[in-house]
C-alpha cells in the first residue's frame, strides 16, 4: 500500500497533512495511538522543512510518500529546499531540570523516538528523510 | 486547540481541548502571557481534552513551568491521556512538572 501526499511550504498545510493521514490510517487499519505518532514524527519534520529550509519567498512542494508493506511502515519526506541533515542535530538532554532545559531542540528527537530509523539523504538537489517503523 | 479559563481558590484553571501544535502554540502562549501580566502565577492545566501535542505545544508547557517557578508560582498539570503522557515521559517533562491524576488532587 502506497500513499503520495504533496503539500506547500506553508504551515496551513500541517492540518491538511494531519487530517490526510488519519484519513489513511483508517483505510489502513493502523491503530489511533500508532496514527497519532506518525502525525507527530511528520508534524516535526514536514515543519522543520517550512521554517527552515528556504529562503526564497516562493511556493515550494513538499511531497510525502507513505508506504506500508508486511508491517513495515516507511514514510519520505522530499523538499528542494537547501541541503539540512536534521539527523546531524546533537541530541537533547531530556534528565535536566526545567531551570536548565534549552527551549526548543525536541523535534527531531521526538521524530527518532516515535519511529525505528531516521536517515538522511541528499541527491539531486532534493532532501530526502526515510523514518522507518516496524508496526 | 479551545482553553476555557476558571479560577478555583489561589489557581488559574485552564482547561485545554484538542491539539496544541505548530499552527496554534502562539495563541496558547499569548493567553498565558496576558495572564501572568494580570498577576496570576498559580496554574492548573487540566488536559483532558487535550488529545495531540508536538514540540512547538511541549515548548509552551516549558515555558510556563520557567516562568511560574521565577515568579515562584505554581503549575500543576493534570488528567493527561495516556499517549500525552507517554510524550512527557520520553520528553523527561514528567519529572519537571508536577502531575496529577485529577483536578481535585492538583488543587489540594
Amino acid at each position: 500500500m502506497k500513499e503520495e501526499i504533496i503539500i506547500s511550504n506553508h504551515v496551513d498545510e500541517l492540518p491538511v497533512l494531519a487530517e490526510k493521514i488519519e484519513e489513511l490510517a483508517d483505510q489502513w487499519g493502523l491503530t489511533i495511538p500508532l496514527a497519532m505518532n506518525i502525525n507527530l514524527a511528520l508534524e516535526e519534520a514536514v515543519s522543520n522543512v517550512i521554517f527552515y529550509a528556504f529562503d526564497d519567498e516562493k511556493e515550494h512542494d513538499i511531497k510525502i510518500v507513505i508506504s506500508l508493506e508486511n508491517k513495515n511502515l516507511s514514510i519520505e519526506i522530499i523538499d528542494d529546499g537547501k541541503p539540512f541533515d536534521p539527523t546531524a542535530r546533537k541530541q537533547p538532554d531530556v534528565s535536566l531540570p526545567a531551570e536548565d532545559r534549552p527551549i526548543g531542540g525536541l523535534g527531531i528527537f521526538l521524530i527518532r523516538k516515535m519511529m525505528d530509523n531516521v536517515t538522511y539523504n541528499r541527491h539531486n538537489n532534493l532532501n530526502t528523510l526515510t523514518l522507518l517503523k516496524n508496526i | 486547540m479551545n482553553i476555557t479559563k476558571e479560577k478555583i481558590n489561589d489557581f488559574c484553571v485552564l482547561k485545554i481541548d484538542g491539539r496544541i501544535d505548530t499552527t496554534n502554540y502562539n495563541q496558547f502562549e499569548i493567553e498565558l502571557t496576558l495572564l501572568l501580566n494580570t498577576g496570576e502565577k498559580n496554574f492548573i492545566f487540566n488536559c483532558e481534552g487535550m488529545n495531540y501535542i508536538s514540540s512547538s505545544g511541549l515548548r509552551v508547557f516549558l515555558v510556563a513551568q520557567k516562568k511560574t517557578m521565577a515568579l515562584s508560582g505554581k503549575l500543576h498539570l493534570c488528567n493527561l491521556q495516556p499517549a500525552i503522557k507517554e510524550i512527557f515521559d520520553i520528553s523527561g517533562f514528567t519529572s519537571i512538572f508536577k502531575i496529577f491524576d485529577t483536578q481535585e488532587q492538583a488543587l489540594a
